[in-house]
C-alpha cells in the first residue's frame, strides 16, 4: 500500500466527491469543499488532482449533458471507482489505528483530550 | 446565454482555449464560466474578472496545457509492427532478391566505411600539436617562366632573421635532414659497449624546435634538452631498443666510430604519433654545430627548414606580403658582392610565405621538401569513388524493388481500397528499405572489420573500427537510416502510387516509365563500373611501364650495403676483398644514387668566365669515385671516366646531357671549364659527358647533373652477375663482417629500393583495382537480379517461343540482346568520361603510356563479358526449362 499512497489533499477530494455522489462536478466539488472545510481551492489544483486521481484510476468520469447555463458547456461529472473507495477505507483505517495506539497519557500530554 | 448576464472576458478566454488540452477544455472552461456567473453576481463584476484572470493564469500548468506530441494519441506501434512483419515477409520470400539487395548494399558499405575511416585518419595530420594553428613553416616562392617553384630550404641565418626583424614571429627554429652532413642513417655505438647500430632516422634540429612541436618529453625538458652543442634526444622507441630497461638521459654514445666527438644524451620523446608528417627517430642540436667554416653565417647554401611560431591572431597575408624584405636586406647584398648580374631581377620574383603546419601532410604536392606527403586530391577521389560504389549499390534496390511491383500491386491495392492513405504506404515502404538498410549495416561491419587488415596494407595505415568511440555507434545508425530513405523513397513513391481499381481490375500494365528508369540507371551503373575498369587499366600500365622503362641506369643485381662512412682508409682494402667474390663484377662507393632517399644537393653552374653574364643553371653535384659509371651501367658518350691517378682529375667532372645542353656546350664539351661558385674560385675541367640517365622520380624530367670524385661515403653498389644470389650475398656478408666486425650488416636490392619510390603509385593502383572490382560485382548483381526478373516474366513467351521450335541460342541471344542496350551505351559514355580523366591523371607523370584505343577496347570488352556472362545464367536457364513448367498455370 505503500506505493498507492494517497496525499491529504488527493483524500479530500475524493471524499468530496463521494458526497456529492454522481452531481461531482468542477465547481460542486469546490463549493462542497469551500462550505465543508473553509479552505479556497484553485480550478487549476482541483483539476490537476482530479486528472491524477483519475489516472491511477480511484475515479471515472463521463460528460453530463449539454445545458443552457455555463455558456453551453458540458459538465464532466465525477464518481469513485471501487478501487478508490477501497482506498479510502485503508487511509481511514491506518488513521484510526494510530489513533488507537495513543495512549492516554500522551493525549493529555498533547492537549489532545 | 442571455445578454443580461455578465460575461467573462473573451480574449482571457480565448486564450485559455489556446493553451488548454482539447480533451478537457469543455468542462473546465463551463466551470470557469459558471464560477464567474456566481462571483459577478455575488461580488460584483469586477472582482471576478479579476478572479476568472486570476483562475486561468493557475490554470496555466503542464497537466492541463495542450501536449506538444498531439492528443489524438492513436497507437502508431502496432501499424509500424504490421510494417515490419510485412517487410520481413517480403524478403523471406524473395530470397535470391533480398540477398542481392542486402548483399549489394553491404558491400558498398563496408567499402564506405572503411574509406571513411581512411579519410579521416589522413584529416587529422597534425592535429596533435599543441598550438597547431600558429604554427606554420616557411616556403620560398620562386617565379620562372610563369610558374611557381616552391621549395622549403633555407641559409642557415634566414631563422634568427625572421625571428629578429618581425614581431610577430615569437619563435623559429631549424632542422636539417634528408641526408646531409651525416643525417639520416648512421651507425651509433653507446660508450663502453663494441657493438655499432646502424639507427635512423637522425635530424639535426634547434633547440626551439622542441618548443614549437610541444613534443611529449618522457626524459629531460623541451627548453634545455638540445641546448648545449653535442647533445641528442630520441624517441622512446629507440631508446627502449638502445637502453633496455634504463633512463638513457647523461649517457654518451658514438656516432659512425668518431670518439672525438661524443654525444651526450639529454632527453626521450614520447613515440611521434603516425599522424605527423614529421617523423624521425634521434634530433642532433644544432647548437654550435657548423658545418665548414662561416657557414652559419652564410647566406650562400640553403639546407635548413625553417618553422615559425606567430601570435595568435596574426594576419598571415599581411606578414607573407612584408617577408620578402628578408631578401632584400640580407640575401640582395651577399649577391650583389658576387657580382650577379640579375640579383635585383631574381629578387623580385623570390617571395617567402608561410604554411600552416596541419596543411603540410595534404597540400604540398607542388612544394620540394624531405617528407613523406599525401595528396589531397587522391582523398577527393577515393570518397567520390566511395560515394559511387554507394548509390551502384542504391540503384541495385531501386531498380530491383521497381521491377518486383506487380507483387506488391495488390498488396498496394488492396490497402488503399480499405482506406489506407499514401503516406502509410510510403512509410511502410520507407520502413522497409531502412530494415534493409539497417541489415546491411550490420553485415557491412562484419566485412569492413573482416577486410581491414588487408585494407591497411594496402593503404599503408594501421585503422581499427572506433567501437569506443562515442560518435561511432549513432553515426552509423543515422547513415544507415539516410540510406535506406535514399534507397527507398523512388519505389516507395512509386509503389504507393498505383490506382486500386485499375490494380485490382488486373489492369495494371507494368509501366514503361519505370522501365526507362530502370534501364537509365544501368546505363549509370555500367557507365562508372566501366570509367573505374579503364582507369585500373591504364594505371596498371603506367605501373608497368614506369618499373620496365629504360632510365638509362642499370638496377638489376645491385645489392646496396649501407653504413660504409665510418671504413676511411678500410673502403679500398673493402672493395678489394669484395673484387675476388667470383660473382661480383663491380663495387663502387658512393652516397649519391638514383633513387629517393641518397643524397641529394644543389649547386648553381656556370661556364667558367660567365658568372657575371649568365644567370646560372641549377644542378646536383654529386661525389662518386672511379668506379661508378660501370657499377650503375651508365653510358659514357664522350671524354673519358675519372680517375684518382691522374693528379688535375681532383678538379675533374662528369657532366651529364642536359647539364651541357644548359650550359651551350653540348657541341664540344671535353676540356670545358665549368664553376659552381659565383666568386669563381673553384673551376672544374670537363672530362667526360654522360648519357642522361632518371636520378629523380620519373614524373620528373632530368635535371642537370656533375660528378666529381670524392671517397668516404655511406653506401656502397656491389654488381652482381651470376645466378646464385643468396650465396654471394652471404660471402658479401663474411667480407664485411671481417672488416668491420662490429657493425651492422644492412643491405638492400637496388631494384626493390627503386620500386619503393613508386610505393604511392603501387598504392592508388591497389585502390582503384579493388574498387573496380567491387563495382563491377554490385553491378552484376543487380544486372544478374533484372534478369531472374525478366525472365520470370516472359516465361510464358519463351515457353511459347520454345514449343513452336525457337531454338535455345535464339532464345539465349533475344534474351541477351535486350540486356546488351544499356551497357553498350554505358561504354560510349563511359569512353570520353574515362580518357579526359586519364589524360589528367598521366599528365603528372613525365615519362608515360599514350592512351591507346585497344586499352579501351579491352576495357568495354571485358565490361560486356562480364555482363553477359552474368545474363546467360538466367537466359540459360530459361532455355533449357522445359515449357511445360512455364504454360501449365494456364
Amino acid at each position: 500500500m505503500g506505493k498507492n499512497h494517497l496525499g491529504e489533499f488527493e483524500e479530500v477530494v475524493m471524499l468530496t466527491v463521494a458526497i456529492l455522489h454522481g452531481e461531482a462536478y468542477g465547481v460542486a466539488i469546490i463549493e462542497e469543499m469551500e462550505s465543508r472545510l473553509k479552505r479556497s481551492v484553485s480550478i487549476g489544483s482541483l483539476q490537476v488532482v482530479l486528472k491524477r486521481l483519475e489516472e491511477k484510476g480511484y475515479l471515472k468520469s463521463e460528460m453530463g449533458e449539454a445545458t443552457s447555463v455555463r455558456g453551453g458547456k458540458r459538465k464532466r461529472f465525477f464518481t469513485v471507482t471501487n478501487v478508490g473507495k477501497d482506498m479510502l477505507r485503508t487511509s481511514k483505517e491506518q488513521r484510526m489505528q494510530l489513533w488507537n495506539a495513543l495512549p492516554d497519557v500522551a493525549l493529555e500530554f498533547a492537549g489532545l483530550k | 446565454m442571455s445578454q443580461s448576464q455578465p460575461t467573462p472576458p473573451q480574449l482571457i478566454l480565448r486564450f485559455f482555449r489556446m493553451y488548454c488540452n482539447p480533451l478537457l477544455v469543455e468542462a473546465i472552461e463551463g466551470d470557469l464560466v459558471e464560477r464567474f456567473e456566481i462571483r459577478a453576481s455575488k461580488k460584483g463584476h469586477k472582482k471576478a474578472k479579476r478572479l476568472f484572470i486570476k483562475d486561468v493564469v493557475q490554470l496555466f500548468r503542464p497537466e492541463i496545457i495542450r501536449p506538444i506530441t498531439g492528443t489524438q494519441k492513436l497507437n502508431e506501434l502496432g501499424m509500424f509492427k504490421n510494417n515490419i512483419v510485412v517487410a520481413k515477409r517480403q524478403l523471406l520470400r524473395h530470397k535470391m532478391y533480398s540477398t542481392i539487395k542486402i548483399g549489394g548494399f553491404a558491400l558498398g558499405i563496408a567499402v564506405c566505411l572503411l574509406i571513411s575511416l581512411f579519410i579521416k585518419n589522413e584529416l587529422s595530420y597534425d592535429k596533435h600539436i599543441p598550438n597547431h594553428e600558429n604554427l606554420y613553416r616557411v616556403l620560398n616562392n620562386y617565379k620562372l617562366d610563369g610558374d611557381i617553384i616552391r621549395w622549403t630550404w633555407f641559409a642557415p641565418p634566414f631563422a634568427q632573421a625572421i625571428q629578429d626583424d618581425f614581431p610577430e614571429v615569437s619563435l623559429a627554429g631549424r632542422t636539417l635532414e634528408g641526408n646531409g652532413f651525416g643525417a639520416g642513417k648512421t651507425n651509433i655505438r653507446i660508450e663502453g659497449e663494441m657493438q655499432n647500430h646502424y639507427e635512423g632516422d637522425f635530424i639535426y634540429a634547434d633547440q626551439q624546435i622542441l618548443d614549437l612541436f610541444q613534443f611529449d618529453m618522457v626524459h629531460g625538458n623541451l627548453k634545455e634538452a638540445l641546448a648545449q652543442p653535442n647533445t641528442l634526444v630520441m624517441t622512446r622507441k629507440k631508446a627502449e631498443k638502445l637502453f633496455p630497461e634504463e633512463n638513457p638521459v647523461g649517457k654518451t654514445v658514438y656516432i659512425n666510430d668518431n670518439t672525438d666527438r661524443p654525444f651526450k644524451i639529454t632527453g626521450v620523446l614520447e613515440d611521434l604519433p603516425s599522424t605527423g608528417f614529421f617523423q624521425f627517430d634521434f634530433l642532433w642540436t644544432l647548437s654550435g654545430r657548423e658545418f665548414w667554416d662561416g657557414e652559419q653565417a652564410s647566406w650562400e647554401s640553403q639546407n635548413y627548414q625553417v618553422y615559425v611560431r606567430v601570435n595568435p591572431g596574426t594576419d598571415i597575408e599581411s606578414l607573407n606580403s612584408r617577408l620578402s624584405e628578408i631578401g632584400t636586406k640580407y640575401i640582395l647584398p651577399v649577391e650583389k658582392r658576387n657580382g650577379n648580374p640579375n640579383a635585383e631581377e631574381e629578387m623580385k620574383n623570390m617571395s617567402f610565405s608561410l604554411q600552416p603546419v596541419t596543411d603540410i601532410y595534404l597540400h604540398s604536392t607542388d612544394i620540394s621538401d624531405p617528407y613523406r606527403k599525401s595528396d589531397i586530391k587522391y582523398i577527393w577521389i577515393f570518397g567520390i569513388i566511395a560515394a559511387f560504389i554507394l548509390g551502384l549499390a542504391c540503384i541495385n534496390f531501386i531498380n530491383l524493388s521497381t521491377a518486383k511491383s506487380a507483387n506488391r500491386a495488390k498488396e498496394v491495392g488492396l490497402r488503399k481500397t480499405i482506406g489506407s492513405y499514401r503516406s502509410h504506404l510510403i512509410t511502410q515502404f520507407l520502413t522497409e528499405s531502412i530494415l534493409y538498410s539497417l541489415l546491411s549495416f550490420g553485415i557491412a561491419i562484419g566485412i569492413a572489420s573482416l577486410v581491414m587488415p588487408y585494407f591497411n596494407e594496402l593503404a599503408g595505415k594501421s585503422l581499427e573500427l572506433p567501437w569506443t568511440e562515442l560518435w561511432f555507434i549513432p553515426t552509423l545508425a543515422i547513415s544507415a537510416i539516410i540510406i535506406g530513405v535514399i534507397a527507398g523513397l523512388y519505389p516507395a513513391f512509386y509503389l504507393s502510387s498505383f490506382k486500386p481499381a485499375l490494380v485490382l481490375k488486373g489492369k495494371l500494365s507494368m509501366g514503361s516509365k519505370s522501365s526507362r528508369l530502370r534501364n537509365a540507371l544501368v546505363v549509370f551503373q555500367f557507365t562508372a563500373s566501366i570509367v573505374l575498369i579503364i582507369g585500373t587499366f591504364v594505371v596498371y600500365q603506367q605501373m608497368e611501364f614506369i618499373l620496365n622503362t629504360n632510365t638509362g641506369f642499370d638496377k638489376e643485381q645491385v645489392i646496396q650495403v649501407r653504413g660504409t662512412g665510418f671504413l676511411g682508409d678500410q673502403t679500398t682494402p673493402f672493395k678489394n676483398e669484395l673484387l675476388k667474390i667470383s660473382e661480383v663484377s663491380n663495387v663502387s662507393v658512393s652516397s649519391y644514387l638514383p633513387i629517393r632517399s641518397t643524397s641529394r644537393n644543389g649547386n648553381t653552374w656556370w661556364k667558367d668566365g660567365r658568372t657575371k653574364i649568365d644567370a646560372g643553371i641549377t644542378g646536383q653535384n654529386w661525389e662518386v669515385d672511379e668506379d661508378y659509371i660501370a657499377t650503375l651501367g651508365l653510358e659514357l658518350l664522350e671524354g673519358r671516366n675519372l680517375d684518382r691517378t691522374i693528379s688535375s682529375d681532383t678538379s675533374a667532372m662528369i657532366i651529364n646531357q642536359e647539364m651541357a645542353k644548359k650550359l651551350g656546350i653540348i657541341d664540344n664539351p671535353i676540356g670545358q671549364k665549368i664553376t659552381n661558385r659565383a666568386s669563381n674560385r673553384m673551376v672544374w675541367t670537363v672530362v667526360g659527358l654522360i648519357q642522361d640517365f632518371n636520378f629523380e622520380d620519373l614524373r620528373a624530367p632530368i635535371r642537370p647533373l656533375a660528378m666529381r670524385l670524392n671517397y668516404g661515403a655511406n653506401i656502397a653498389s656491389i654488381k652482381m652477375n651470376g645466378e646464385n644470389i643468396a650465396s654471394t650475398l652471404s660471402q658479401i656478408q663474411g667480407v664485411w663482417e671481417e672488416i668491420a666486425p662490429n657493425q651492422p650488416f644492412v643491405y638492400e636490392f637496388m631494384d626493390q629500393s627503386f620500386a619503393k619510390m613508386y610505393a604511392n603509385v603501387k598504392q592508388i593502383r591497389n585502390i582503384l583495382t579493388s574498387f573496380a572490382v567491387l563495382a563491377i560485382i554490385i553491378a552484376c548483381l543487380g544486372l544478374f537480379g533484372l534478369s531472374v526478373f525478366m525472365v520470370e516474366q516472359r516465361s510464358k513467351e519463351i515457353s511459347v517461343r520454345m514449343v513452336l521450335g525457337a531454338k535455345v541460342t535464339q532464345v539465349v541471344s533475344m534474351l541477351s540482346f535486350n540486356f546488351m542496350k544499356p551497357i553498350l551505351v554505358a561504354l560510349l559514355l563511359a569512353t570520353p568520361i574515362a580518357w579526359y580523366m586519364m589524360n589528367e591523371w598521366l599528365s603528372d607523370f613525365e615519362y608515360k603510356i599514350g592512351l591507346s584505343v585497344q586499352l579501351f577496347v579491352l576495357a568495354g570488352l571485358s565490361a560486356l563479358l562480364i555482363a553477359l556472362i552474368t545474363i546467360s545464367f538466367q537466359s540459360l536457364k530459361a532455355a533449357f526449362t522445359s515449357p511445360v513448367q512455364g504454360l501449365r498455370n494456364e
